[in-house]
């Protein structure tokens, strides 16, 4: 089991206690009927950090953060959130703050309202509880919706909504479950940089699950891969990726009356390469492999072609990034 | 970003009761967004055309006063136990239909105070019904002294009645898978409860008869109401009668708090 250790979000000052990781799993598993959603995982995520959760659809994300947040039961293992074992699901309650994957809004409340209804269910007393939610719709970016009914928001603002709910009682963990589904690539924009600057204020653990690759290169320290249930990966996006050993491919241009006998070099060397397409006769594709660093087998080929007399025009290495090593681990599974 | 915004919220445990604050926004849901003024509104033409009716179609006009008084008392009870009964067999189900039960199940509020607090709007209904109610009670009965006996019998076997179509409705929404399915459970249940009452009098005589009426809490209630307001008894006379009603209320809110902790985002499976 990997150790994840924080980055960008490390953990700012506070009064609450700081020991122990953020999240520990044993073992977790949980069945629909005879489908295993969540098979035996086993985690550990220290606190600060930003954890990136992928996996193809049903790949069991969603449930994963129920269990964490005791809104599903485990079948089977054990854990504990923020230190809190799973035994006592009302403290886990009181340190996490989770926006839930397709979540619903009340349309008939104002923001303020509820806000406000939630921070009052964790124990807020109702004046705090109004400050608190006029303060959190400050951080969200809806200050001026405070007394807007919740239906006239845009998709992307009930983001933002669910997110400031989330942290109404100053959580320790935040479970975010595909925050920026449905929204247009602005509204993506502005919930990845709330949740990038929710980690670096608030000083919490982030989880966030998404199927948008690019999001979790952008904002996340760490990643965690789950494929029909298990984790496949584990670790930092460089981690995984070498892990992963995802093949890069590289692009090589030679004159184009040399393209054979480049071949046949790359060939001799076990270097895999075939003719580039689109016509230009001097492009080889040559297949790098991936659990080597790249800078190491791209200077092995180009010093055997080099040795063998082959002038090179040019040189560039594609592929070695973590939507490779996700096509990789999951092998393209998911129920859709 | 202020040192204030990284403590912790102020937070009590005794300033407010969870069950109250979500009996308060249940309240607020219900009564302000227009849904509960809605139906009172619909109550209150029912009233007023039963009303007219006894007032003025000929063969209702022959029905003795008491006997209108006991109409109305009847429309009244059926109707604020219909949508009590609506109103709880949507509580759990309709919020995971619309997907907002995910965030209350987030909070570290006991599930039973979830419930109590729907349970609270529920029950709110039946006292707007009975409230509305009044009015045509007084005018209706105002010939035959029957009003203070009226308002408060059916204060009484009502109120009994509505607590037991809530413990009802809580039961239904908590386990169902949908929210249709939930509504049309209690709908039913309603129905097959009242069944009993709308016998012939023949299926009621007979010891077998007459058990199965007094087992019935609807059935039990309305009778008890009947012997009030039409027989003129007092209100202690037929308390007995109001024994089943009382008893099927608080078995049944006993049993649907207890299973509260089963509540779950996903009906089979918690």
């Amino acid at each position: 089991m990997d150790v994840i250790t924080g980055g960008t979000g490390q953990v700012a000052g506070g009064t609450r206690p700081q020991t122990g990781p953020a999240l520990e799993t044993h073992g977790l598993t949980r069945s629909y009927g005879a489908r295993v959603a969540v098979d035996s995982v086993e985690l550990l995520v220290e606190r600060g950090v930003v954890l990136g959760l992928l996996g193809p659809n049903g790949a069991g994300k969603t449930t994963l953060i129920r269990m964490l947040s005791t809104v599903l039961r485990c079948d089977a293992g054990s854990f504990r959130v923020a230190g809190v074992a799973h035994t006592d699901p009302v403290r886990i309650r009181r340190a996490v703050g989770v926006l839930p994957e397709s979540a619903g809004y009340p349309r008939g409340q104002t923001c303020e309202e509820w806000l406000t209804l939630h921070a009052r269910l964790f124990g807020v007393r109702r004046r705090d509880a109004r400050a608190l939610a006029a303060r959190l719709l400050g951080e969200v970016g809806l200050e001026d919706r405070r007394r807007s009914l919740i239906a006239g928001l845009s998709r992307g603002m009930r983001q933002r909504l669910g997110i400031a709910r989330a942290l109404v009682n100053d959580p320790e963990v935040v479970f975010l479950d595909e925050p920026t589904l449905g929204l247009d690539p602005f509204g993506q924009r502005q919930v990845l940089d709330l949740v990038t600057r929710i980690a670096r204020e608030h000083g919490v653990t982030v989880v966030l699950s998404t199927h948008v690759l690019d999001e979790v290169e952008q904002i996340c320290d760490r990643v965690v891969i789950l494929n029909r249930g298990r984790v496949v990966a584990d670790g930092t996006m460089a981690e995984v990726v070498r892990r992963a050993a995802a093949p890069r491919e590289g692009r090589l241009e030679v004159p184009a009356d040399h393209r054979a006998r480049a071949l046949d070099t790359l060939a001799a060397h076990h270097v895999p390469a075939e003719p580039g397409a689109n016509g230009h006769l001097g492009m080889v594709r040559l297949e790098l492999p991936g659990d080597v660093a790249p800078e190491d087998s791209s200077a092995a080929a180009l010093r055997c072609l080099l040795d063998a007399g082959v002038p090179v025009l040019g040189f560039s290495v594609e592929g070695g990034r973590l939507s490779d090593a996700f096509l990789r681990v999951t092998r393209g599974d998911g129920d859709e | 970003m202020s040192e204030a915004t990284r403590t912790r919220p102020a937070t009590t445990a005794a300033a407010e009761s969870p069950w109250l604050v979500m009996a308060e926004q249940e309240l607020r849901d219900l009564w302000l967004s227009g849904r509960g003024l809605a139906v009172m509104l619909a109550h209150t033409t029912l009233l007023s055309i039963t009303t007219y009716l006894i007032a003025t179609n000929q063969e209702l006009n022959f029905l003795e006063q008491r006997e209108a008084v006991a109409l109305t008392v009847q429309v009244t009870v059926a109707v604020g136990g219909l949508l009590v009964v609506l109103v709880a067999a949507d509580a759990v189900s309709g919020e995971r239909e619309r997907g907002t039960l995910e965030t209350l199940l987030l909070t570290p509020v006991p599930r039973r105070s979830l419930l109590i607090g729907k349970g609270v709007a529920a029950m709110s209904l039946w006292f707007g019904a009975f409230l509305l109610a009044l009015p045509y009670l007084w005018w209706i009965g105002r010939d035959v002294g029957t009003f203070g006996s009226a308002a408060a019998g059916t204060f009484l076997a009502g109120t009994l009645l509505a607590l037991f179509l809530t413990g009802v409705g809580l039961l239904v929404t908590t386990f169902s898978q949908s929210n249709g399915l939930s509504l049309a459970l209690s709908f039913f249940l309603l129905l097959g409860l009242y069944a009993p009452h709308q016998l012939p009098a023949e299926a009621s005589r007979g010891w077998a008869g007459e058990t199965l009426l007094k087992l019935d809490p609807f059935t039990s209630a309305l009778l008890y109401l009947e012997r009030l307001v039409i027989n003129a008894h007092t209100l202690t006379q037929d308390l007995p009668l109001l024994v089943v009603p009382a008893l099927a209320a608080a078995g049944i809110l006993t049993l649907a708090l207890a299973l509260a902790g089963r509540l779950s985002l996903l009906p089979r499976s918690g």
